[in-house]
């Protein structure tokens, strides 16, 4: 193969990966007169689109739409950021310990880790049933504790599988010379396992962060007006009267940029995260 | 939910859902006649066959071109890799924004070429509106099938394909009869991952077409059983269809599993 040609192909890969965000960016600075047209560059640019996301009645390019979004976004930003974030948290402390336990102390057997991985291959939507007349009777619908449990519990696969893989890296006697030493297993835990794989860890973290924050299946299907989080009022805004095309664009943008920033990051982790540390 | 299933009970009878009476093994049966769900099956079982290899190709494509030193390497992996860090939603909704009839794939690419007539309505043809959900599934996914092909790649020995060279064997011959064996077990943990997950397609339909167009012409099981327990509240059946998919998905997941278990370093 010439180097032209290798090129040229890579060049052509690029193009199919970057045209559909290209053109959200730039629909975001088009006005209504632009979104029907082809320029990729916007003749007169606007930050009307994203400004009228946290003001509805905004104006875009000086034509007023009739909408039924009423919401600005700062609260589904800030329901994202608690229910991702607290999702978060708890699916890593339990992961953590859950992880640390099959991989040390071989507990529940290889069944057990292989059944969580199970309910990872289940189609969410199977859930969503029995899940509503659940929450139903507990009255969990729309509020955030209900949602940060779903997420700790929907992550926690990922979690336990990814810091399994990191856990296992470290050579065990370390752990059992300390033991000899007279520490207690609390003491190793927090002096010599965490210290270690400090950086899975983290990656582990920001990993599931990522995926919480993308979550829509059970977000869709929780919140009613208390708890939507971002995904959820993208959706709104599609199915919204009075296409806003160039609205939607911002609002796909502004969801994608905490992804994006964490996913590069932890971009050496990405397939240990998808794969359950099954390949690394 | 197992009890549901045996149940005829819908969140509006007005009695609590342990009041419900026993319907027995008849909600199963409905499952059974149910066309709509046949179909929906059907059309995932689609999505999954021409997505998963069409990822596959992609992305040992993607792979051989990146293999061996070339400048700009780096930053050209980091713009192929991201779609797989955005947000599912906005994938579709990215798409969704491309495919709309004065979108830039109508007016930059097909009007051109094929003049008036060749702008088409995507989301107004099924085919087409699945089509495009497929594309946007193919380009979300394809940079992971990359990653862990290029990953598999760059670990073969390079003295074996040095050695395969010094017998004059050509460059597509080595890759058939030396790469491509190497990495066997890699791309199989690599297909059923996905393909799994490929069967679980749930968001970005639900943006671009939401099932439609017309009333189920592009749905996918998972929003198939997400309608029955959200929008047609009936929970008892939807409990039914979800236990069978489940059973179902359990059997082909504990077959699945045992190439996994081969540990892949």
């Amino acid at each position: 193969m010439t180097k032209t040609v290798r090129y040229l192909l890579i060049v052509v890969v690029s193009i199919w990966t970057l045209a559909p965000v290209a053109w959200m960016v730039s629909l975001s600075f088009k006005g209504p007169t632009e979104w029907y047209a082809p320029n990729l560059i916007p003749i007169q640019p606007i930050f009307d689109n994203y400004i009228s996301l946290f003001i509805p009645t905004n104006p875009i390019g000086g034509s007023y739409f009739f909408t039924s979004i009423t919401e600005p976004i700062t609260k589904p930003v800030i329901n994202s950021l608690i229910a991702a974030g607290l999702g978060t948290i708890f699916a890593v402390l339990i992961g953590f310990l859950a992880a640390y336990g099959v991989s040390r102390y071989r507990a529940g057997g290889t069944f057990i880790i292989f059944f969580t991985l199970l309910t990872r291959m289940l189609p969410g939507a199977t859930f969503v049933a029995p899940l509503m007349v659940f929450y139903a009777s507990i009255h969990f619908i729309d509020t955030y504790a209900g949602l940060i449990l779903l997420y700790t519990a929907v992550t926690l696969t990922y979690a336990i599988w990814l810091m399994k893989g990191f856990i296992d890296e470290i050579p065990p006697e370390w752990e059992e010379a300390a033991l000899l030493e007279g520490a207690s297993p609390w003491t190793v835990l927090r002096k010599i396992t965490i210290p270690l794989t400090k950086g899975g860890l983290a990656a582990s973290a920001l990993f599931i962060f990522i995926l919480n924050w993308s979550e829509f299946l059970f977000a869709l299907v929780i919140s009613v007006t208390e708890v939507t989080t971002l995904p959820v009022q993208i959706s709104k805004y599609v199915s919204a009267v009075g296409r806003m095309y160039g609205t939607m664009a911002s609002l796909g943008l502004v969801a994608t940029i905490p992804s994006l920033a964490l996913g590069y990051l932890i971009q050496k982790h990405l397939v240990t995260g998808f794969t359950f540390g099954r390949v690394r | 939910m197992i009890f549901l299933s045996f149940t005829k009970w819908e969140p509006l009878s007005g009695y609590d859902w342990w009041h419900a009476p026993i319907g027995g093994v008849p909600r199963f049966v409905e499952a059974f006649g149910d066309a709509r769900l046949f179909w929906a099956l059907v059309r995932t079982t689609i999505f999954v066959a021409v997505v998963l290899p069409l990822e596959f190709l992609l992305g040992l494509g993607m792979a051989l071109l990146f293999l061996g030193d070339f400048r700009g390497k780096k930053a050209f992996t980091s713009v192929i890799l991201y779609p797989m860090m955005m947000p599912w939603v906005v994938v579709g909704l990215g798409f969704y924004l491309m495919f709309q009839y004065f979108g830039p794939v109508n007016l930059l690419l097909l009007k051109p070429v094929l003049g008036e007539g060749g702008m088409m309505d995507w989301f107004t043809n099924p085919v087409l509106a699945f089509s495009v959900v497929m594309m946007a599934d193919i380009w979300q996914w394809s940079p992971l099938m990359f990653l862990i092909i290029y990953a598999g790649l760059a670990a073969v020995p390079s003295r074996l394909v040095e050695a395969a060279e010094v017998l004059g064997a050509s460059s597509i011959r080595i890759l058939r009869t030396v790469r491509l064996p190497l990495i066997r077990s890699l791309a199989v943990v690599a297909l059923i991952i996905r393909g799994l997950e490929a069967f679980k397609v749930f968001d970005i339909v639900y943006i671009m077409t939401g099932g439609g167009p017309g009333v189920f012409s592009t749905e996918v099981i998972s929003l198939y059983v997400y309608k029955l327990s959200i929008v047609y509240n009936n929970t008892s059946y939807a409990c039914a269809v979800s236990l069978l998919i489940m059973v179902a998905i359990a059997l082909v997941t504990r077959l699945a599993i045992r190439p996994l278990e081969v540990k892949v370093e």
